[in-house]
Order: structure tokens, then sequence, then C-alpha cells
């Protein structure tokens, strides 16, 4: 079976004033069928830019210019029409954003922007039919009041609330590819983690396949089976989640990893803004070593 | 509409506009049935009574040919009220499509759109209408053209704005991921956030367009006689200032009270709305 998505060697570069700059130096990546890959690195390494390039959203872009191979169930989003790349969103792939608050139309109900959602993969929905599918995902993201939350408008809901909403409506036409971008880092801690667990077993139950953008090894560490880290536009430490919390063998990964705070104290470490050692060659843990 | 309602009702001086708006649309629209001389409103003559003050039989004095003022005052507000319906009608969703697309779309479509729109506000608005009458004929449908073009440029900026804000919404990025067209993102995700905007400006605008086509027709380019005219009745007075007042102060009072009306009104939308700025 074909991954469902499969990166190799992907380059890009944006074209700006003082000439071309390199934003990813050939990446590669792979998600299995079923599988919650994680991409992690700090802000400004490449991560988002990853996942917009996989939605087909910066191949629009005039500016941007792409280079390597992107490889989407077995078919090559590089070599898609706009109109292609379009069609795949909302259906075979769908996103969860930062701030889920924000990501919902304020001027429509939820139910109606459940409609429009489901209506992409089945364009003639009646309002009956999708409003018993939207109680069935919102029953299933285990919002006790389905009824009122469809009648409700975005702002009328707390932040957790509608992420669990997004979560549903990301999930309603079980996409193939869930690409999740930092999810819940506009809420506090306790919702994010139980929004958390509730979209892991989702994805299990559906089968679906994950990449899960964050900044945050703790967050990570809750959800993945595999982890890439990227830094600077290269990925600098690949292999399976347990093997590498276990073994943290790239500097950059160790320096990642002493900045998740504990609970036990005793302040953040004095990690480096650039180190040589993070520029080191990719550190790719085996299969089996988990 | 209960809550709208209250908060008009809460803020006295934009009930006071409503109640003003109320009124004078009431006025107009039933004026042959109002006017106590509903025939005054064209070529009529009665040089018995021409140029008589306020009195029990003419509330507002009679005009220079003996024509009620009180009753023409009322069919006045129809032509101005028409006119100001038929401007707001074309300029906004005009103006709305030009500011959705240049600010929704960006680069050269919003380069050439927003410079074009630049051109037109960069011309003193009365300047232009008065230049475009001059070449047209004076009549009403060419002031209404007239006003109709120096107005939409204001709402494509307004509308322009807004929607460079709400491009960068988390909910635009959000319809694009699950593949909606650039179509439906401009008309059905962002324009719904731009209405209350627009619609407070609508209100607010319809004061401002009745003093515009009054100056118009006050400089003899709009509505031509004996049609009654707010500014044309105003201009016809004002030579007899200030013994015959009745002549021009009760058509300036008619369009004072009409533009107050619509100002409060509007500001009170303004809040119930919840528009800034």
């Amino acid at each position: 079976m074909s991954p469902v998505l499969d990166i190799r060697d992907l380059h890009l570069s944006f074209k700006g004033y003082g000439g071309l700059s390199e934003v990813l130096h050939g990446i590669s990546l792979r998600i299995e069928q079923g599988q919650k890959v994680a991409l992690v690195g700090e802000s400004g390494s490449g991560k988002s830019v990853t996942a917009r390039i996989v939605l087909g959203l910066l191949q629009e872009t005039r500016t941007a210019r792409i280079r390597g191979a992107v490889e989407f169930d077995g078919r090559d989003i590089g070599a898609m029409s706009a109109r292609q790349r379009a069609a795949l969103r909302g259906t075979e792939m769908s996103m969860i954003f930062q701030d889920p608050t924000s990501s919902l139309n304020p001027t429509f109900t939820i139910g109606r922007q459940f409609r429009e959602v489901l209506g992409r993969r089945d364009p003639g929905i009646g309002r009956a039919a999708s409003d018993a599918r939207a109680t069935q995902m919102l029953a299933e993201v285990s919002i006790p009041d389905p009824a009122r939350v469809l009648a409700a408008y975005p702002f009328q809901l707390s932040g957790g609330m509608n992420q669990r909403v997004m979560i549903a409506m990301a999930l309603a036409n079980r996409p193939k590819l869930l690409l999740a971008d930092e999810p819940g880092t506009a809420l506090d801690v306790s919702v994010q983690a139980q929004t958390l667990h509730l979209m892991r077993e989702l994805v299990d139950d559906h089968g679906t396949s994950v990449l899960f953008i964050s900044h945050n090894l703790g967050v990570v560490r809750e959800f993945a089976d595999r982890l890439y880290v990227i830094y600077r536009g290269r990925i600098v430490e690949e292999g399976p989640a347990a093997a590498i919390f276990a073994d943290p063998r790239h500097a950059y990964t160790r320096a990642l990893m002493d900045a998740v705070p504990r609970i036990t104290g005793g302040g953040l470490p004095d990690v480096p803004e650039v180190s040589e050692d993070f520029l080191a060659p990719l550190i790719r843990h085996e299969e089996d070593a988990a | 509409m209960i809550r709208a309602f209250r908060i008009l009702a809460a803020n006295p001086l934009s009930l006071i506009g409503f109640i003003l708006v109320v009124l004078i649309v009431f006025a107009a629209v039933f004026a042959p049935w109002i006017a106590p001389y509903p025939t005054h409103n064209g070529a009529v003559v009665d040089f018995l009574n021409n140029n008589r003050p306020p009195s029990a039989q003419n509330w507002m004095g009679t005009d220079l040919v003996g024509r009620d003022i009180f009753s023409r005052i009322l069919y006045a507000y129809q032509i101005s009220l028409g006119l100001g319906l038929v401007v707001l009608a074309i300029a906004p969703p005009v103006g709305t499509i030009v500011g959705l697309l240049a600010g929704y779309m960006g680069g050269w479509v919003e380069t050439i759109l927003m410079r074009l729109v630049d051109v037109f506000l960069s011309i003193p608005p009365l300047v232009l209408a008065i230049a475009m009458m001059g070449v047209l004929e004076p009549t009403l449908t060419n002031a209404m053209l007239a006003v109709t073009v120096m107005w939409w440029p204001w709402y494509a900026r307004l509308v322009y704005s807004i929607a460079r804000s709400e491009r960068e919404e988390g909910y635009v990025l959000a319809a694009e991921v699950i593949g909606a067209s650039s179509f439906h993102i401009a008309f059905r995700e962002i324009l719904p956030n731009c209405l209350p905007a627009i619609l407070t400006k609508m209100t607010l605008d319809m004061g401002f367009v009745i003093i515009i086509a009054s100056s118009l027709s006050f400089l003899g380019l709009g509505v031509q006689p004996p049609t009654p005219d707010l500014g044309s009745m105003v201009a016809e007075g004002a030579r007899y200032l200030p013994d015959s007042w009745w002549l021009t102060v009760f058509p300036g009072l008619a369009i004072l009270l009409v533009v107050f009306g619509f100002n409060l009104l509007g500001d009170g939308l303004r809040e119930i709305l919840g528009v800034d700025e």
C-alpha cells in the first residue's frame, strides 16, 4: 500500500527583492495509512509552509519556487492543476488551526458552516441531512448538547467548544489526511490536552493519518507515533517517537527537549540561539529501535 | 429586532432621529392626501395670494406665484427621498463589489481598482457633479447619475479596508483549506462581515446625498421648475431675504430636519450593529 503522504527532497524558495531565498533545503517525510506523524521545530523552521505545500496553497503563490516530489495517496500534487488541488482540500485532506474561534466565520451559525463543509463531498446535501450528520459528528467529539451548538454562533461558544467543533468539521468528510497546525495553542493547557486526547481517539477510530505540526515536544509526546525534527528548513532527526524521546541524538533535538518546562521546576536551561551542532547532518533512528 | 428597538429607545437622540425619519417618509409617501393644496406641486399660479406670510390657510406662507409652501415641501421630500434611494441602491453595491475584489484578490486587481477609486476621490465631489451636469442636461435622472458617480468610490474604499483586514482572519484561511472558490470566499464569507458597516454608512449617507442633491438644484443644475425641490426653493427665495423670509427658511428647515434625522438614526444604527470608527 502506498503511503498517504510521501514528500521527497522538497525544496522551497521565495523570490524576494534580494533574489531567491531558500526556506526548505530538501526535506523528506512519509506518512503511512493511519499513522500520526509530528513535525517539530521552532518558529520559522519551515513547518507551516510544508503544510501549505501539502494542501496545495503555496503552489498558487507566484513568488514561491517549489522543487521535489509531494505525493498524496500516490498522486503527485505538484503535477495537478489548481482545480484538482482545490478538489482534494476539504474532502481528502483537511486542516485544524491554532485558534479555533477565529477559524469560524462569526456571521454564520455552526450548523450553517457544517452544511458548507459537508457540501464539499455531497453538494446537494439538505438541511435535515446535514444537521443529522453534524449532530452525530458533534456527539463523537463529546459535545453534550449538539442541537444548541448547531444553532449557536462561534462567539457564543467557548474556545474549547469551538476547538471540538473544528475537529468534528475537519473529520466530517472522512479525510485520508488531517493536518493539524499547532492545534489549540490559543487555548489554555488543560483544555488543549483534553481536546488532543479526543482528537487522538477519533483519528484512531477513523484510521485517519495525521501530520501534526508543533513546536512543543511535550504535546507531541502525547500524540505522535513518529517524529520529524526540523531546523532551519532541514530535517535533523527522524524516527519512531518513543525512540527519539528515549534517546535524542541530535544536538538540536536535545535543546528542544530541554526547552519543555518541567513540573519539578528548575527553570528553563540556557539554550543557545544558534549552535554549530544544530547544523549537524540528519540522524535517522531505525524503525526497530523502538 | 426587539433588542434593536430597545437600544434605539434607550438612546433618546437616535429615537428622535428614528421618529423624524418615519414622519418625513410618511409625509412624503402620503403627500397627495396630506398636502392642503395637492395641485400646487405643478405649474399652478394664484397671483391673488402670492408671497403671503404664514397664516392659518398657508401654514408656511405662499411662494412668488401663490403656491402653498407646505404642500410643495411635502412633494419636494418625495423627490429628495426618491433620489437618495436610487443613489443608495446603485452606489453601495457597485462600490462594494469593487472594494471586495480589490481587498480580497490583491495584486494587480487591487492596484488598478484602487487607483481608479483614488482618481474619483481626488476630485471634489460637488465639482465633479457640477461638471457632469454641465455636460448633460439638468434633469432628475442626470442628477441621480451625477451623485451616484461621485458616491460609489467611498463605498469601494470602506469595503476595501474591511476586506483587507478580514482577509487575514482565520476563517478565510479555513475556507481556502476546504477548497472554497475565491468567489465564495469574497461574497459568502467576507461580505457578511462588511454588511454592518455598509448599512450604517448608507443611513448616514442618506442625509448627505440629500444635501448634495439640494446643492445641485440650488445651483439650478438639478430638478427643473415647476417640480418642487428643496434646493431650488431655497435658491428662489434667497433673493427676497430678509423680507419674505418664509420662502427660504421653511425649505431650509426641511433640509435640516431630514439630514438631522438620518444622521441621528445612523448613529443609533452604528451602535446597534456595533460598528467602530
